[in-house]
C-alpha cells in the first residue's frame, strides 16, 4: 500500500507525459485531487450490431477518489436546495442522504471522510457542475478502471481481480470506509473497484427494460434501433453487474452503495511559438 | 438561484405532507393553486400570468431548469410550457423507424380531441440530435409533417436532452452511424407540468391518451 504511494508520483508524471504528448500543446496541470487518464480505447460490454467493436477515449480528468460527505456537505450546505428537506423527490428519492443525521449533519453513519453515498444522478450532476466538472461517461470510467494495480490492463492482474470480487461478495457495510483506504490503480485512481458504485453521465444508455424475459427478445416496440444487442466478454462478471445496476436505475434513485466522482476534459492550450 | 429560495419555501411548507412519491401522479395535489386549475374562463391571460409567477408544484418536471430553441430561434424554458396540457415526445429528424409512427400518432391523437382542447394543448418534440437536429432543421420538418401551430419544436444542449430525458424515464444512445437507440415513450403533462399519463411502446393507447389529455388539469 505504501509502496503504491511512493512510486506514483513518478507513474503519474510519466502519463502526465503521454497524456501531453501533443506536439505545440501545452497542459494546464491536473489539480491536485485529479489523475489524468490518457486516451485509450473502451471495448463495450453490451453493443448492438451497428457499433464499433471499440470506442475511442480522449484523454481526460478523473478525481483520484469518490466524492466524500464532507465534500458533499459543502455542496449542500452552499446550495440549500439540494439538502435533504429541501430536495425536489423529482430529482432525488425518499432515501436521498437517508444515511446522515441532519440536513448539514452526516453523523456517525456517514464519516466526514468517507463515500457520499444514497445521492441521485441529478444531484451527482448538480455537484460537479458547481465544481466545475461534470460525471465520466461509462466509456470514461469503464476505460479508467480497467486498470490493474500495476499496468492499464487490469483483466490478468490477480492482486486486484482478487480485491474486486472479494469486494462484490461482501455486503455492503453499515459504515463505508475513508476514502483513503482505497488503493491507487495503475493511472491513480483510487478505489474505482472496492469502495461503491459510481453514477455516470450516461447511466440511462441500456436499452433495457427492467422485465428479464423481455430483454433477451426484440423490443423495438419500446425500444427504437434495439433490435440487436450483444455482449462481448461473458467472463467480466463485474460488468455485467455494473451494467445491470446502471440499466436498473432511474435518475433520482439513490441506494446504500452508489456514490460518484468526477471527470473534466484535459484542457490543452496551444503554446505560443 | 430566485427558483432555488422559491422552491426551498414550497417544500419547507409541505414538509409535513405524504411523501411526493406515495402520492399518484395524477392524484389532486393538496394544495391545488385555486388559480388556472379551474376551468379557464375568458379571464384565462391574466389567471395564467399570475400563476406563472407561483413556484412550481413539487412533482412538475418543469422544475428543472433548463432552456431550449425552438425552430424559429426563439429561446424557450421548460417552464414556459406550463398553463396548458401537454404531449411530450423525445424523437430525432432523420429517425427511420418509431419517431415517424410516433408524430403519426400523435398527430391522430390531436385529431380526435374535442375542439375546446385541440386549442389548448401543446405538441412537443424534444431532439436527441443536438449536433444536427437546429432550429432551422426542425423547420423544415414542421413543414415535411405539416404540423401546425399547437406544435412546439425544440433544439437543447446536450445537458438539457439529457436531463429531461433522465426525468421521463426516456432511454437514448447514440449509436456509431449517428442514429439515436431511444425509449418509445409519449408522455402527458397537465397545466402544472406533472405527469399524469405515459404512453409506452408503438401500439395503440391513443384513446387512453387522449383521455388523459382532456383529463389533464
Amino acid at each position: 500500500m505504501h509502496g503504491f504511494r511512493q512510486h506514483l508520483p513518478g507513474q503519474r508524471a510519466l502519463l502526465a507525459l503521454a497524456v501531453l504528448g501533443l506536439a505545440g500543446s501545452t497542459f494546464a496541470a491536473p489539480p491536485a485531487d485529479m489523475v489524468p487518464i490518457p486516451a485509450g480505447r473502451y471495448t463495450p460490454l453490451l453493443r448492438s450490431t451497428k457499433d464499433a467493436p471499440q470506442v475511442a477515449v480522449a484523454a481526460f480528468l478523473l478525481d483520484a477518489r469518490p466524492v466524500t460527505n464532507a465534500e458533499f456537505l459543502a455542496f449542500v450546505t452552499a446550495n440549500p436546495k439540494w439538502r435533504r428537506s429541501q430536495v425536489s423527490k423529482l430529482f432525488a428519492d425518499s432515501s436521498y442522504l437517508e444515511n446522515w443525521t441532519g440536513d448539514l449533519e452526516p453523523g456517525l453513519k456517514a464519516p466526514l471522510p468517507a463515500p457520499v453515498v444514497r445521492v441521485s444522478w441529478f444531484a451527482a450532476r448538480a455537484y460537479a457542475r458547481a465544481a466545475g466538472k461534470r460525471l465520466p461517461t461509462i466509456a470514461e470510467w469503464e476505460f479508467a478502471a480497467a486498470a490493474g494495480y500495476t499496468g492499464p490492463d487490469g483483466r490478468k492482474d490477480e492482486a486486484l481481480n482478487r480485491d474486486l470480487y472479494a469486494w462484490l461478495a461482501r455486503p455492503v457495510p453499515a459504515v463505508l470506509a475513508d476514502v483513503a483506504t482505497a488503493k491507487p490503480n495503475f493511472y491513480g485512481a483510487c478505489g474505482l473497484h472496492g469502495l461503491v458504485w459510481e453514477w455516470v453521465d450516461d447511466f440511462n444508455t441500456a436499452m433495457v427494460t427492467g422485465e428479464s424475459r423481455a430483454d433477451t427478445g426484440l423490443e423495438r416496440d419500446l425500444f427504437c434501433g434495439a433490435g440487436s444487442i450483444g455482449a462481448k466478454d461473458t467472463g467480466d462478471y463485474a460488468a455485467f453487474m455494473r451494467s445491470a445496476l446502471r440499466s436498473s436505475l432511474q435518475a433520482n434513485n439513490t441506494t446504500s452503495s452508489l456514490g460518484f466522482r468526477c471527470a473534466r476534459d484535459v484542457t490543452l492550450t496551444a503554446s505560443t511559438p | 438561484m430566485k427558483t432555488t429560495t422559491v422552491l426551498a419555501t414550497l417544500f419547507l411548507a409541505t414538509a409535513g405532507f405524504t411523501l411526493a412519491a406515495e402520492t399518484p401522479a395524477n392524484a389532486a395535489p393538496p394544495e391545488a393553486d385555486a388559480c388556472c386549475a379551474e376551468k379557464p374562463a375568458p379571464k384565462k391571460d391574466a389567471c395564467c400570468a399570475a400563476m406563472a409567477a407561483a413556484p412550481f408544484r413539487k412533482e412538475s418536471i418543469y422544475q428543472l431548469d433548463v432552456t431550449f430553441t425552438d425552430d424559429t430561434g426563439k429561446t424557450v424554458p421548460l417552464g414556459a410550457l406550463r398553463g396548458r396540457p401537454v404531449v411530450l415526445d423525445m424523437f430525432f429528424v432523420s429517425c427511420g423507424y418509431a419517431c415517424p409512427l410516433t408524430v403519426t400518432d400523435l398527430l391522430a391523437i390531436q385529431g380526435r380531441l374535442p375542439a375546446e382542447l385541440r386549442k389548448e394543448a401543446v405538441f412537443v418534440l424534444v431532439s436527441f440530435d443536438v449536433a444536427r437536429d437546429t432550429p432551422a432543421m426542425l423547420a423544415k420538418y414542421r413543414a415535411d409533417r405539416g404540423l401546425d401551430g399547437q406544435w412546439v419544436l425544440l433544439h437543447g444542449s446536450d445537458d438539457a436532452v439529457r436531463e429531461l430525458a433522465a426525468l421521463l424515464g426516456v432511454k437514448f444512445k447514440q449509436e456509431a452511424d449517428g442514429a439515436f437507440s431511444h425509449s418509445n415513450l409519449v408522455t402527458i403533462l397537465n397545466r402544472e407540468g406533472e405527469i399524469v399519463h405515459q404512453r409506452q411502446g408503438l401500439q395503440g393507447g391513443l384513446d387512453e391518451a387522449a383521455a388523459a389529455l382532456a383529463a389533464a388539469k
